[in-house]
């Protein structure tokens, strides 16, 4: 670490962690819920549980992108955080807005619009707040001694995903309009500007773990985005198939649709073939498998499974059913979540000045969560396929049809608790780290990075 | 081989012109969405009733237009398939209506609440969702190939119109009767109607129909005598099921030296 304002990364991701583990929770909740174990009903009813888990989803991922950002950024600009205690005030407050937003949730306190629940008072905090990030962030690279493409390219990513927040604060009587607004933001944060983040991040990773020279990584990270945004923005259209918008979009949808799990094979191959062509071989082997795994498990969880159900003639019986979840599930895992645990695993070592980096905690981690994470998506897959089946094809009744696919939620609470046990190990590993120490920051740290790997 | 610049500018370009497609696409939907939405019939009640629809997060289980959580059923067409006097009764008190199947918050709502509720799922449902939710493909099929299930003796029952109380009294939610209704009797063993004449005379089914549990102790059948089954709609439900008989229903119409009446007995 060469900056001391790098430090207040460490809060940011372990809060984040700590809203991970309670993510968790609240999905096995739901999960319980599912095979008719719903004792929590009176205090959590479902869609308590339900808005709660992808609010800390979101929140946590947004925590660790902006931990990532205040790491990156500082040492990409090659100067101190411009105003590093705005960014503490910054770090409590969203936590505490965060906080409120699932206080509220109990208490039938929320906009009720997916994904985007939290009341429209709080939207207003949480825009401000964000406002105060982006102008820490950029007024540091503005007054950066240097310009990367790295830091451009994220904080671009984090400005228009700051910016794409307003739409969906628009408010309309019409169910089709309040809809097409919403996925302006939701669509077009997760299928697009958060894989800017995504993509900024993997090529810092990549610079830092591989060794490859930076114009390289750099020019491959502008091909990717490019393709991204070029089969991204048009694929908001497989939103728009069957909520009453005109028919053009089923054709305009379909196509790019299609062509969006190319950016993320282009995502894979860039990864793996900078991997490769790596001389450097970089100690901390589990940050580099947080990143070629984020890579790739983002293919085959936003690319592959999305496509599997992103064309209108199938999207017709999918459109609504656990099918979604089985691709949101391993979506968000691959590209968002991995991707910032790969940044931790990475920054850990360099805040706390501890080499911990290489040890069978962190392997089962990896492994364990991966493997968890594969079971829960097939356990979905095979719920939602036999639901498109019995309910959208033979016209069963839903609850008739939710009974027979009920077993599948037991092999799905069952490899939750196996991914469960990976994140403990890679919460175990986070901390063994230890704080963030002022050692840590006066110590060279491209010195210790580069010593061998002994274990 | 590709420079960075050119990198760039693919990224700067490319994004640029398919953003402007898009925003061009979003403008031109924009002004077809109020048609195609019958934005016009967007009454007071029915906007109250999306709000009600939001603060209450009703998304967090249901789906609407396919957009939701996948925990309890689709409500796009649910006042076609339900009827709005059946929801009425069933948002009141979601748990009688499935009793021992998986809940739904109850909200104590207001009646006028409720009504917004339905209007609002009223409007959504003439929504034109180009095609969605498709009629399910092998419905027909899986009929046709299916062994006839009702072994009953004796004539089959006949074809009669239903009359409206079945569905305001909201008995086709479960039962089926002369091919309508009968959705959610399938998961608990609701039987189809239509030779119900076959096990119960008048004054059994009238016992039935005013408290369930009198016949069939643990019966899932909920008890709408006096909520939503007045005296007059009970004697038009019993005498229509009735109905259905061919023999007795064969009586009145035929001429007194018609045929004896047939020898086999209902069971």
């Amino acid at each position: 670490m060469k900056f001391q304002s790098q430090k207040i990364a460490y809060w940011f991701f372990a809060s984040a962690m700590l809203l991970l583990v309670l993510q968790i929770v609240y999905g096995f909740i739901m999960g319980f819920a599912r095979i008719g174990m719903d004792g929590l009903h009176e205090w959590i009813p479902f869609n308590t549980a339900r808005a709660v888990h992808t609010n800390l989803l979101v929140v946590w991922l947004l925590l660790g992108f902006m931990g990532s950002a205040y790491f990156i950024i500082p040492e990409e600009s090659d100067r101190e955080l411009m105003w590093p205690k705005l960014a503490w005030v910054q770090l409590i407050s969203f936590l505490v807005v965060g906080v409120v937003a699932v206080i509220g949730y109990h208490l039938n306190y929320w906009e009720g619009r997916k994904f985007l629940e939290i009341p429209r008072s709080l939207d207003y905090l949480v825009v401000v707040n964000v406002l105060a990030f982006i102008a820490n962030i950029g007024m540091t690279i503005w007054n950066g001694k240097r310009y990367t493409t790295t830091s451009i390219v994220l904080f671009f990513g984090l400005f228009t995903a700051a910016l794409l927040y307003l739409p969906g604060m628009i408010d309309f009587d019409n169910q089709t309009l309040d809809s097409f607004y919403r996925w302006w933001v939701v669509h077009l944060w997760v299928e697009g500007v958060w894989e800017l983040i995504m993509g900024a991040l993997l090529c810092y990773l990549l610079i830092k773990l591989t060794g490859v020279d930076r114009e390289v990584v750099e020019k491959w990270l502008y091909v990717i985005v490019g393709f991204t945004f070029l089969s991204g923005i048009l694929g908001t259209g497989h939103h728009y198939y069957y909520i009453g918008a005109p028919k053009y979009w089923l054709m305009i949808g379909g196509i790019f649709s299609a062509l969006e799990p190319l950016a993320f094979l282009g995502m894979a191959i860039y990864a793996l073939a900078m991997a490769k062509k790596g001389g450097r071989r970089h100690p901390n082997k589990t940050a580099l498998n947080w990143t070629l795994g984020s890579a790739i498990v983002s293919f085959v969880g936003a690319g592959f499974l999305g496509f599997a159900h992103t064309l209108p003639q199938v999207n017709m019986y999918t459109h609504g059913t656990l099918v979604t979840a089985m691709h949101g599930h391993m979506a968000f895992w691959g590209a968002y979540a991995m991707i910032n645990l790969a940044m931790i695993a990475y920054a850990l070592p360099i805040l706390t000045g501890r080499k911990l980096w290489d040890n069978a905690a962190s392997a089962y981690g990896f492994w364990l969560s991966n493997i968890g994470m594969v079971g829960m998506t097939g356990a979905l897959a095979v719920a939602g396929i036999t639901q498109v089946n019995l309910e959208r094809r033979m016209g069963l009744d839903f609850l008739a049809v939710q009974k027979e696919i009920e077993i599948h939620f037991v092999g799905m609470i069952l490899a939750a608790c196996l991914f469960f046990l990976g994140i403990c190990f890679y919460l175990y590993n986070f901390w063994r780290f230890g704080l963030p120490t002022d050692e840590a920051a006066s110590s060279d740290v491209r010195a210790a990075e580069e010593l061998p790997t002994v274990s | 081989m590709l420079t960075k610049l050119q990198a760039k500018v693919f990224f700067l370009g490319g994004t640029a012109v398919f953003f402007g497609i898009f925003l061009v696409l979003s403008f031109d939907t924009h002004l077809k969405v109020p048609n195609q939405t019958n934005a016009a019939n967007i009454t007071p009640a029915v906007a109250a009733g999306k709000r009600i629809w939001e603060e209450n997060n009703c998304m967090g289980c249901h789906t609407l237009f396919g957009e939701g959580a996948y925990y309890a059923p689709e409500l796009t067409k649910t006042v076609e398939t339900r009827g709005k006097d059946w929801l009425k009764i069933f948002i009141k008190d979601p748990a009688a209506m499935f009793p021992g199947q998986r809940k739904m918050v109850k909200y104590n709502f207001t009646d006028e609440q409720i009504d917004n509720v339905i209007a609002f799922l009223d409007w959504c449902g003439k929504v034109d969702l180009n095609g969605f939710p498709a009629k399910p493909p092998l419905r027909d099929k899986m009929i046709a190939a299916a062994p006839q299930m009702a072994v009953s003796s004796g004539p089959p029952p006949l074809k009669k119109p239903v009359p409206a109380v079945f569905t305001t009294a909201t008995c086709i939610g479960c039962h089926q009767i002369q091919g309508q209704g009968g959705a959610a009797g399938a998961l608990i063993g609701a039987p189809p109607l239509d030779d119900v004449f076959r096990r119960y005379d008048r004054a059994k089914l009238v016992a039935w129909i005013k408290d369930p549990p009198s016949i069939k102790k643990d019966t899932k059948m909920p008890k709408l005598y006096g909520l939503a089954v007045n005296d007059a709609q009970l004697n038009e439900i019993v005498d229509y099921l009735l109905s259905l008989n061919p023999e007795t229903a064969a009586t009145p119409s035929a001429a007194p030296t018609a045929a004896p009446a047939p020898a086999v007995q209902p069971k």
